[in-house]
């Protein structure tokens, strides 16, 4: 009952969703698994994973997912910086230039998404969900590397079936700012610095040459636009607004949200004459 | 993947009143790989004969010089200079001369004839040649500035409108493709002037 | 082989200077059947002498005005069967040329093609060069077209000209006819006029040729055209 007040559920609805003899969702459950279980989501019944991703021709069939998207996060002694552009592809088409890769689980908690949009989107849905309950029967924040656990094994056991993910969890907890990477590989690192997606060389690029823990909070979100910026300009796959959030003891903060376009213009102008692309064209001899 | 879109890019022309006008992106990249901005891919043939090459950029390159070859000695054996058809012609028998291992590269045709007629013409990659009376699109992001032209166009513009015309449907059709853009080039041919500009895009 | 006998030119330099070969070539030529073209506002005519040996030749099957494409036109002086090897070779460039460039060949081109050929039989192994000298007159772009291409592979531009037997005297005579403001109608009449010049007995429509191009293409007189305008001639 606690987490149906929490979530504000009227009482009235709760009861009829508990009806054992609503036919309506007996039948959705019989169809949909993860009505009852976020977590056990439906496997064709294919004997071995290998048959499941090749068909009869042995010709793979698995999907495939562009991972274009650039997302950065570190940290640095004012907490950990998150950055990402917005931009998602479908192979070379743009299907949109505003997504919202950077995902908060709560006040304490973000997520970044590369990979899959469905599959980040989902599994950090349920993520928020497991540590609300954390919170609720523990009366205490997750912590950073139990939250990012959480994570880490749910998709561990959908390994090889085809899952896309490449995410940062980026949080404040007893031990001070949090930050790992967890994939669907099954991987699950701390770390100081991380870049993920298709941009991400060029971000770990800019990261590299100008990172240092003292950094100021203004020079941080520099640092962070400012690697994003430049990886949308070499990266196809990376564009749109870029988004920069602060994890600080207090929770995170959304700092600036930018475009890309007001970057570049910003940029160049600061650019000696000298050190902007020359005029030869390549095409013209 | 298709070839095609290795390198991407993209092209379209569009006829005005006395007057018609091609424009690329300035695009150049391997796959999702930037590798740089200055990448024009419409070349001028003659005083009022423009060709656009979008496709697999080594195959613009050296369609462009070998096309500009066949072109000189044209221009000197019939001292003349040739007609925007005729040198449609060539285009189109130079590609299918490599009809088992072609350019990959699909070639607009814009100009202006001996009276100042405008003239149009898109082709395949093997040569199949389509003369419009609108506009024509090349490259990776046909299908969205197919969109914008079918929505922007309208008959007889001037050259200035049909500038912001070329360059809005250019741009905008672009901007939803990954592989294009990156800066715009645009020419306005007209009877007695060609005006070139570029264009400021988004450079992601 | 035998053949590698005269695989070297036989149109070799004599010691002065000269091509023997192409003399003797143009020799031909000027023993041949006269031919006239002239050059009017409107048009171009070319005409020739078609004689027969016997009564008992049909006149109107075998012809000397050839029409190449839609626009040019040709005739000759001098050797027949080397003629109609040029026709053959002509239409083929011309076709060759729209072809690759999608128009009609320029009177001008197919002239350049026709003697680089002929050219080139002048300096190749194991041949003779063409013993005829040829008239293509043409339409092109609205201007009419008319140029002589002689054995040696020079190809003249005329206003008008004549060929053949006799051909100084026919010259001389156009250059005292021709006028730059003539009409077609009056050029079919001079190109008459010239050819009754050195017309050894009656012409009539069955022992000449007239080939005419204008606006609407090239085509040969039928013999009751020619006869309308023999009917002309005092």
């Amino acid at each position: 009952m606690a987490l149906q007040a929490v979530c504000r559920v009227p009482v009235k609805a709760h009861t009829k969703l508990d009806l054992a003899e609503d036919e309506t969702l007996e039948d959705l459950k019989s169809v949909s698994s993860i009505l009852n279980d976020h977590c056990s989501l439906q496997i064709p019944r294919i004997n071995g994973l290998e048959n499941f991703l090749t068909d009869e021709n042995g010709k793979e069939m698995k999907i495939h997912f562009a991972h274009g998207t650039t997302t950065l996060a570190f940290k640095y002694n004012g907490g950990v910086i998150v950055c990402a552009d917005s931009r998602a592809t479908g192979g070379n088409y743009i299907a949109s230039q505003e997504v919202r890769k950077i995902i908060p689980i709560n006040d304490y908690l973000l997520g970044t998404m590369a990979g899959g949009a469905a599959d980040c989107t989902y599994w950090e849905r349920v993520l928020a969900k497991q540590c609300r309950i954390y919170e609720l029967r523990n009366r205490e924040r997750i912590s950073v590397a139990a939250a990012s656990k959480l994570l880490a094994n749910m998709v561990y056991n959908y390994k090889g079936m085809g899952l896309s993910m490449g995410v940062m969890i980026v949080g404040w907890d007893k031990r001070g700012p949090g930050l790992y990477y967890v994939d669907t590989d099954g991987t699950r690192t701390p770390g100081r610095l991380f870049s993920v997606g298709s941009g991400s060389l060029f971000a770990y690029g800019v990261l590299d040459a100008g990172y240092r823990p003292d950094l100021t909070d203004q020079e941080a979100y520099d640092l962070g636009r400012r690697a994003i910026y430049h990886a949308t300009y070499r990266d196809a796959a990376s564009g749109g607004i870029i988004r920069v959030f602060h994890m600080k003891e207090s929770g995170w903060e959304r700092i600036t949200e930018e475009d890309c376009k007001d970057l570049h213009e910003r940029y160049a102008a600061e650019k000696p004459e000298t050190s902007r692309p020359s005029d030869e064209k390549y095409g013209v001899l | 993947m298709s070839i095609l879109e290795y390198n991407g890019g993209a092209v379209i022309a569009m006829k005005g009143k006395d007057c018609v006008a091609i424009a690329s992106d300035l695009r150049y990249g391997i796959r999702l790989h930037t590798h740089g901005t200055n990448f024009p891919k419409v070349f001028e043939m003659g005083p009022r004969l423009y060709l656009g090459l979008p496709g697999l950029l080594t195959d613009t390159q050296t369609v462009h010089e070998r096309l500009k070859f066949r072109l000189n000695l044209f221009e000197l054996r019939e001292n003349r200079p040739v007609s925007p058809k005729t040198f449609g012609a060539m285009v189109s028998n130079f590609l299918y001369e490599r009809r088992f291992g072609p350019y990959f590269v699909e070639p607009v045709v814009a100009g202006l004839d001996e009276d100042g007629k405008p003239y149009l013409n898109v082709m395949d990659l093997i040569g199949c040649e389509t003369e419009t009376d609108d506009f024509v699109v090349s490259g990776v992001c046909n299908e969205q500035m197919y969109g914008m032209c079918e929505s922007l166009w309208e008959p007889d513009l001037e050259p200035a409108d049909l500038f912001e015309t070329i360059a809005q449907a250019l741009i905008n059709g672009f901007d939803r493709n990954a592989g294009t853009g990156w800066g715009a080039i645009v020419h306005v041919i007209e009877k007695d002037k060609v005006t070139t500009r570029t264009v400021k895009t988004r450079m992601d | 082989m035998s053949s590698e006998r005269y695989s070297f030119s036989l149109t070799t330099f004599s010691p002065s200077g000269k091509l023997v070969q192409i003399e003797y070539a143009l020799a031909a030529v000027a023993a041949g059947a006269p031919s006239v073209g002239i050059k009017a506002t409107n048009g171009v005519v070319i005409a020739t002498e078609n004689k027969f040996k016997s009564i008992l030749a049909d006149e109107h099957s075998i012809h000397k005005v050839e029409k190449v494409t839609n626009h040019i036109g040709m005739i000759y002086s001098g050797m027949g069967p080397d003629y109609r090897v040029l026709v053959k070779r002509a239409r083929r460039a011309a076709q060759q040329y729209q072809l690759m460039y999608g128009t009609e060949i320029p009177t001008g081109q197919l002239v350049q093609r026709l003697a680089a050929v002929m050219q080139e039989y002048t300096q190749s192994g194991g041949v003779r060069p063409f013993g005829v000298s040829l008239l293509v007159c043409g339409w092109d772009h609205g201007r009419p077209r008319l140029f002589q291409c002689d054995p040696s592979g020079a190809y003249f531009a005329w206003k008008a000209t004549a060929m053949g037997k006799n051909f100084i005297n026919g010259r001389t005579f156009l250059e005292k006819r021709y006028g730059d403001t003539m009409e077609l109608d009056d050029a079919v009449h001079t190109a008459v006029l010239t050819l009754k010049e050195s017309f050894e007995g009656q012409m009539n429509e069955n022992n000449i040729e007239i080939g005419i191009v204008n606006e609407s293409g090239f085509r040969r007189l039928s013999p009751a055209e020619v006869k309308d305008y023999l009917a002309n001639i005092v």
